[in-house]
């Protein structure tokens, strides 16, 4: 595995135990634990995300990035 | 409103060509138990959901679903991205060939089109919350049955997560169900609709033609529709 495909992995995790701590948090919306779980995650996906794009580019997934080659390029998620 | 992320929630990368398995597996794409559907329902549900943590429950379900569609639809083009004429004919694919190529269309595992016919919206919080236990339970169920029918561990990894979310959905919609009947007088969770059964859902305004009787049960702020509804003891509110 590349350092590349080593990075994306653990932001792909990272993000995933977001979205289930997000859908955790919508039916147990006062459990102080899950939420400060979340934000730890926040701040290793923040931190995740800066060391990858600094290193490989834009990764589509932030409303700052501006580059319309990087948007369009190839592969799409289904060709990868 | 949404925005797309370009990847997918779970990373497919399939090697082997399969009609075979793609023709079963686009049943998650288009079919009765698949990811459109789920979609659909849960979103489509919101409007007539009255409490916060449902509306966003089915909003955020219903959005992962999205991310699950796509997702199928990769696996169904990736195991036929390949394909071969002799492929084709071998793997029984003819059928759908002729009418898609290898475009992935929602259907069934017969190539019968998508339909809204097996979902429904009851516009009733605890009907619609049992539907969406029971559909993920289906899409379980659905998820088992192909893993009894492929040993291609590209596949195999994508299948088991996907299950996996349909049971962590089906624990969530239980919590749902659970802050609905929390709002509900537990002696009778069926005495009325609370999507409905509200002093804005009045079947008659009160100055119009309300008996006197009503009209001072009304202003005590009940509705007057309620009043009338089936099984509703008034004792019990």
């Amino acid at each position: 595995m590349t350092e590349q495909e080593a990075l994306k992995l653990r932001l792909n995790a990272v993000h995933f135990a977001m979205l289930d701590l997000h859908l955790y948090l919508d039916t147990h919306p006062g459990d102080c634990n899950a939420a400060s779980q979340l934000e730890e995650c926040r701040k290793t996906s923040a931190s995740l995300m800066e060391k990858y794009e600094s290193a490989f580019g834009p990764l589509n997934q932030s409303q700052q990035n501006t580059s319309r080659w990087a948007w369009i390029s190839d592969p799409w998620p289904w060709d990868m | 409103m949404w925005t797309y992320e370009k990847r997918l929630q779970f990373p497919v990368n399939i090697k082997n060509t399969n009609p075979k398995l793609a023709q079963i597996i686009i049943a998650q794409y288009g079919g009765p138990d698949g990811e459109l559907g789920a979609s659909l329902r849960y979103l489509s549900q919101r409007y007539s959901m009255p409490y916060p943590e449902l509306k966003a429950i089915l909003t955020d379900v219903g959005t992962e679903e999205l991310a699950h569609l796509e997702m199928v639809g990769t696996i169904v083009h990736q195991l036929t991205r390949n394909l071969t004429e002799k492929q084709i004919m071998d793997g029984g694919y003819g059928a759908y060939f002729v009418n898609h190529t290898n475009g992935v269309f929602p259907c069934d595992a017969n190539g019968t089109p998508y339909t809204a016919a097996a979902m429904q919206v009851k516009g009733d919080p605890i009907t619609d919350i049992h539907e969406n236990l029971a559909a993920e339970q289906k899409a379980r169920s659905t998820y088992d049955n192909i893993l009894r029918m492929t040993d291609d561990p590209d596949v195999l990894d994508v299948i088991r997560f996907l299950r996996a979310r349909e049971v962590v959905h089906y624990q969530r919609f239980g919590e749902a169900l659970r802050i609905i009947t929390d709002h509900l007088d537990d002696r009778n969770f069926y005495a009325f609709n609370p999507s409905f059964d509200r002093p804005a859902a009045r079947a008659v305004p009160v100055s119009v033609s309300m008996p006197e009787a009503l009209v001072s049960t009304a202003q005590e702020g009940t509705s007057s529709f309620v009043e009338a509804a089936p099984g509703f003891n008034r004792s019990s509110v």
